[in-house]
């Protein structure tokens, strides 16, 4: 049977999953990332991969890639020298953006250049009214000198075609795409209604700047992937993973790279969705958690929730509106400034504050023992006893528990007039607070009933707070896959290929007319069905997704309203649909904001075509080979390591908590908390009455608790 | 009684980010509900907490600045027409007097009672800047404040959940738009919901009994911080003196900024007179921007409540601009208050000069008033910024309003809502004040009337005759111009624009901070690169 490959590269490590379509089974490989030539590890880990394995390449048909090269690239601006194209007079709106402040009361607020410096922008006469008109028709003699100039003076490499109101009507921008194509073949073009068709410049402009950016860049780096592939003898198919967690063809990729932004964060996921699938849970929390930053997604019916803009390389820590606003189709991630190495000190309000900034890994927390002297996250996890000293990172790095103590003494205890176990609990009782604020925040935006959902956590800190954080939330359940650190190559090959296109074009529903299918939607079905037929998807194999973005006239935000249709390519049934809109309509505003319904008439602003291909065999479910240990049957006890003191609210003090080594547990295995369930990258915290299970799959299922009174409320007793 | 804190530092943290958050989350539902574009894509919006005691405890983080000292002086308005114990749960109240709520008749405040097991346990506030209130339309051309639309006193839009409907006739009937004016007053009665069910998830979560002890405790701690830095200006009176376009004559604001020990005094003695035009200000808008000055100063990250700004007090004879009566016009107080943290910066640049800003381009507001070419009318803002000014080796950012946070309406969604045509907007090139640190750029806005109709527009134009100053020796930034069909206007006042006429708008470039010879070389050659001098 055919084996697939999924690789993740990560800031420190490239992650490698082996699958067995026929036996459902996995193989994981770890190496460090090479920041130089990325290929270099992707490639050597392949090989390593199926030599450990005993794997032919030739029985390798598909390997599935997911990168943040893209996002690197615009944050260390290592992209093509670019030069944009204007309609005339709008030339300076990446300098202008949203004339937004991100803080009220920061009189020296800093924003991120745009990607193409002002020197290296050009404007040509032309002009699309909003109706759709030309206004005032291209001058094609003046493009093609603009564009002479900037390639003969800047040497650019890479082009932006940026014209207004080409969401609507791309004749202008394509025949400029035409020109280039004729007269400048060498130059990379992107025109911002090909890369995301969208009303309001700003942030269709600077998409397409950043894919004009990248897509040089990757292109090279795509290239030299294939190479090295075929080099190993690889003939299958190799695809890439986008943002919003549909895989596309290198060809599609490369046209794309903005859309590949967050390639790898997408992957953890589709992998949290694909456990919910595997335990039939459709409502997950994915939580992740590493060394600087949280990142949260929500799971609505075995999919992820996704969203059509991120922000990326901000200059303000983690401030919302201090990045580049990017529009592309993602899975709607939460990020926050919250990990290992987020420092904790004492702030001038006289209480604690933990994060944004971080330690990073150098010098990182205190007990690293490698100079970092300020209290971290992971310093009061060590000290409260969920670290274990002596088996971080399996026992290769051991920390200095003494360290973290001092630290969390000096910057924190004493400064605030709290005792060492107070100020430890602290910092990790309000990173708790801090991510169940933030998925608190999200779903409720999204109108996201979490309460009775699952976690799935994974990271290297996520499964220290996990049930924590679920407490908080009221969430009775969290699953923590097994290697949980590799598993985003994992999630790369749980998803099909896909592509989703997007287009602007305002109309009143009262105003749709019986052909509103072929009018509206038809062109951009056959966008995306085009890109999958392309990679040879036959057109009986394609499933659409049709989502509009709807309003009430004069209303700033739109709702998405998922079309209550399977149909194909063909579009059958959907006419049909048309008197049903406003109560699909309403049926989410009532959710999302209120019941209460306007007189105002309703408008559609987007339309929105997912074309998906067939479901992977991965989908269904997997098993890690050799993961478990040689005894079948092994009892509780084999897996016990001893314990230790570890301190729980709930008990008031330290008490003692079994340790477990997670990889010895078997299926059925049954550990009532408090305990440790220790892996090489991360250790699960079980609390007082949680009971943790192992299922067949070598998942860790544990079932909270009743919430306990919150550390806050105990104080409210004292009072009185 | 006043209670002992009772909230360690771990869970004091807790609890008040977990209170800013439900403010923010009721940011979030109003600009998903808003129709007003001026709330959904300019944030002129404030939504507040307040406890028993009256006082604010959380605020949004998105609200705009000039709402921070009004809140609970509103709130004590409305509870002295309903007291406390006449309000039942599901009651929403109303205001939009200027002197009580916010300044101008534009803003709607909106406030429900939190209730919890049958007893106020706090209160929910927010406001929003409604897209029409009818009168004269938004503009300063008013001479009373009767010229500017509906005047609400304190009132009950709801009864126990039951709406009543001859104040939303009333309104209906009174306003340009009503569909979107009603929808927006509707945005706040969901905002201030989430806010109630929030609180009331939040006690629950926490077992908090009684919200005003751990308010209290906030704000004490607020308070402390504030001080602590205040107590480290030299202490001193320190004078500061502007003078700004007025409609029909120049205004004069004068100011004494007194550091005393742990506290500040700002008084507006000597500062002109009321006028009669739209651009006085009602003191309650006074203090929020003196507050907002100081708190960029010092004290910046401390959340903002009735605790954060108890360290200053603020004073303005009745009757100057600063602290105007009724009957006096008001919609465009923001056109002379906008300029009061510049005021108190320039006052305070000898004591903290690191701190302080060299004045602003400041942004342009302009209300067009008309009909679109698909026959629905228009009546809308459309704002434009000028530069930031300089700070010590800070250059201004361009196009960035301030003290304001009000964000450009992109021209493909404002084409589309007014089918006015935007034929140029662009950086100003050399706008920008020369200073060791530069002034930031200013920009030109340039619209056509494609409407097929005549366009009535108000233009409220600031920075005209006063460019914005420099600071320790920078330079001034360019003053800001407005054009009709290519010929320079009168700056302040009505316009009406002839289908095929157009607007020309240069927005003024901020300040620079500095001796510009003193500017670093390597930035001034960047500045040439980018063609930005």
């Amino acid at each position: 049977m055919p084996y697939r490959i999924g690789v993740d590269i990560g800031g420190t490590f490239t992650d490698f999953a082996l699958f067995e379509d026929g036996s459902q089974e996995m193989a994981i490989h770890k190496q460090l990332t090479t920041p130089a030539d990325p290929s270099t590890a992707v490639l050597d880990g392949i090989a390593t991969l199926l030599a450990d394995n005993g794997v032919a390449v030739g029985d390798v048909d598909t390997v599935v890639h997911g990168t943040t090269l893209v996002t690197n690239a615009v944050i260390e601006r290592r992209g093509a020298t670019t030069g944009m194209l204007a309609t005339k007079g709008f030339m300076d709106i990446p300098d202008m953006r949203l004339e937004l402040r991100y803080d009220m009361f920061d009189l020296r607020l800093k924003y991120p250049p745009p990607v193409v410096p002002r020197y290296m922008r050009a404007e040509v006469s032309e002009r699309i009214s909003f109706e759709g008109d030309i206004q005032t028709p291209l001058d094609p003699d003046a493009a093609r000198s603009a564009i002479r100039e900037l390639i003969e003076t800047h040497g650019i490499e890479a082009l932006a075609v940026c014209f207004l109101h080409s969401y609507l009507d791309s004749r202008h921008e394509d025949a400029v795409y035409a020109l280039c194509a004729e007269e400048f073949p060498d130059l990379y073009v992107s025109t911002s209604s090909e890369v995301f068709p969208q009303m309001r410049e700003y942030e269709r402009w600077t998409t397409t700047m950043i894919n004009a950016y990248t897509r040089p860049m990757f292109d090279r780096y795509l290239g030299s992937l294939e190479d090295g592939l075929g080099g190993l003898g690889f003939t299958g198919r190799f695809y890439m993973m986008s943002s919003n967690g549909g895989t596309v063809t290198p060809d599609l990729a490369r046209r794309f790279p903005v859309r590949m932004m967050e390639s790898g964060p997408a992957a953890g996921a589709l992998m949290s969705a694909h456990h919910g699938r595997i335990l039939k849970i459709p409502d997950v929390l994915s939580f992740d958690m590493g060394g600087t930053t949280a990142k949260g997604a929500l799971v609505r019916r075995h999919e992820p929730l996704k969203k059509y803009e991120m922000e990326v390389a901000r200059v303000h820590e983690f401030k919302k509106g201090s990045g580049l606003l990017v529009k592309i189709p993602v899975i709607d991630m939460i990020e926050i400034g919250a990990g290992g190495g987020s420092i904790a000190e004492a702030d001038d309000r006289g209480l604690i504050q933990v994060g944004p900034r971080s330690a990073g890994a150098d010098p990182g927390p205190a007990c690293y023992g490698r100079g970092g002297e300020q209290a971290t996250l992971t310093d009061a996890n060590v000290v409260l006893g969920y670290l274990d000293p002596n088996f971080f990172l399996g026992g290769e790095m051991p920390l200095d528990r003494v360290a973290a103590e001092t630290a969390i003494t000096e910057y924190v205890a004493k400064p605030l007039g709290l005792s060492l176990t107070r100020a430890a609990w602290g910092i990790h009782e309000i990173i708790d607070e801090d991510v169940a604020r933030a998925f608190r925040i999200h779903a409720s935006e999204r109108g996201f009933d979490y309460r009775g959902c699952s976690m799935v956590a994974f990271g290297g800190s996520g499964p220290v707070h996990a049930t924590g954080v679920a407490r908080k939330l009221r969430i009775p359940r969290v699953i923590f896959p097994l290697a949980a650190g590799v598993m985003s190559a994992f999630g790369l090959l749980v998803s099909p290929l896909s592509f989703e296109v997007l287009r602007s074009n305002l109309v009143f529903i009262d105003d749709l007319g019986d052909d509103w299918v072929d009018r509206y939607l038809r062109l951009p079905v056959d966008q995306a069905c085009g890109y999958l037929i392309e990679a040879g998807i036959p057109v009986n194999d394609i499933s659409l997704t049709l989502r509009l973005d709807m309003r009430y006239h004069g209303q700033g935000y739109e709702i998405e309203v998922t079309l209550p249709t399977d149909c194909g390519p063909d579009l059958a049934g959907v006419t049909a649909l048309r008197p049903h809109l406003k109560e699909l309509f309403e049926a989410r505003y009532a959710k999302v904001f209120s019941e209460v319904f306007l007189e105002e008439s309703l408008e559609v602003m987007n339309w929105k075509v997912q074309a998906t291909g067939p479901e992977t065999a991965a989908s269904k479910g997997y098993a890690v080979m050799d993961a478990s240990p040689e005894v079948t049957g092994a009892l509780i006890e084999t897996a016990r390591k001893g314990n230790r003191l570890a301190y729980f609210p709930e008990a008031g003090d330290y008490v003692k908590a079994e340790v477990y080594d997670r990889l010895a547990l078997t299926p059925g295995a049954e550990i009532p908390g408090p305990a440790m369930i220790e892996e090489r990258e991360s250790t699960c915290v079980i609390g007082p009455g949680d009971v943790a299970c192992v299922d067949a799959h070598q998942n860790l299922i544990v079932e909270l608790a009743v919430a306990p009174v919150d550390a806050a409320s105990r104080h409210e007793e004292v009072k009185a | 009684m006043t209670a002992a804190p009772n909230y360690d530092p771990v869970s004091l943290k807790i609890l008040w980010d977990r209170l800013i958050s439900i403010t923010d989350e009721g940011v979030s539902t109003l600009i998903r509900t808003a129709f007003s574009t001026v709330v959904r894509e300019a944030y002129d919006l404030s939504v507040v907490l307040l406890d028993t005691d009256g006082e604010l405890l959380a605020q949004g983080t998105q609200s705009i600045p000039s709402f921070t000292g009004s809140s609970s002086e509103t709130l004590a308005h409305m509870l002295a027409k309903f007291p406390p114990e006449s309000l039942a749960p599901g009651d929403i109240v109303v205001t939009n007097d200027p002197w009580m709520g916010t300044g101008h008749t534009y803003d709607i405040n909106v406030m429900a009672p939190v209730f919890r097991k049958g007893r106020i346990a706090a209160y929910a506030m927010s406001v929003t800047h409604l897209p029409d209130i009818g009168g004269q339309g938004f503009g300063s051309e008013a001479t009373e404040i009767y010229q500017e639309g509906l005047r609400l006193p304190v009132l009950k839009l709801m009864r126990a959940g039951q709406l009543d409907r001859m104040l939303i006739d009333l309104l209906r009937m009174n306003v340009r738009v009503p569909e979107q004016v009603i929808g927006d007053v509707m945005a706040n009665v969901a905002c201030v919901r989430v806010l109630d069910r929030q609180c009331n998830t939040f006690m629950d979560d926490y077992g908090i009994t009684d919200i005003t002890l751990l308010s209290r405790q906030i704000r004490a701690l607020s308070e402390r911080a504030l001080r602590s830095q205040i107590a480290e200006m030299a202490d001193g009176a320190y004078p500061g003196e502007m003078t700004i376009e007025g409609v029909k004559a120049p205004v004069t604001l004068r100011c004494m900024v007194t550091v005393c020990g742990n506290s500040i005094n700002i008084d507006y003695a000597g500062t002109d007179a009321a006028v009669r035009n739209g651009i006085n200000v009602p003191f309650c808008f006074t203090i929020g921007y003196s507050i907002h000055a100081i708190k960029c100063v010092a004290g910046a990250h401390i959340p903002n409540n009735g605790g954060a700004t108890r360290a200053i007090s603020v004073t303005a004879p009745d009757g100057t601009i600063l602290n105007a009566p009724p009957p006096c016009a008001v919609a465009a107080r923001h056109s002379v208050g906008w300029f009061l943290p510049t005021l108190v910066f320039r006052a305070l640049a000898p004591v903290v000069p690191e701190a302080v800003q060299a004045d602003s381009g400041m942004i342009n507001m302009v209300n067009f008033r008309g009909t679109h070419r698909n026959g629905r009318p228009i009546t809308t803002l459309h704002f434009a910024s000028g530069g930031l000014g300089a700070s010590a080796d800070y250059d201004g950012e361009p196009t960035l309003s301030t003290p304001s946070s009000n964000a450009a309406i992109p021209i493909e969604v404002w084409e589309a809502a007014t089918s006015i045509t935007m034929t140029r907007k662009a950086l100003r090139p050399g706008s920008g004040g020369a200073g060791a640190a530069r002034g930031g750029l200013g920009q030109e806005v340039f619209m056509r009337n494609d409407t097929g109709h005549d366009l009535v527009v108000n233009v409220m134009g600031v920075r005209t005759d006063y460019p914005a100053k420099g600071m320790h020796g920078g330079g001034s930034g360019a003053a800001r111009e407005i054009h009709v069909n290519g010929c320079k206007v009168a700056q302040k006042g009505r316009l009406v624009l002839a289908p095929g006429d157009t607007l020309e708008r240069y927005e003024a470039g901020g300040g620079g901070f500095g001796d510009p010879d003193a500017r670093p070389t390597d930035k001034a050659i960047e500045d040439k690169r980018l063609g930005l001098v």
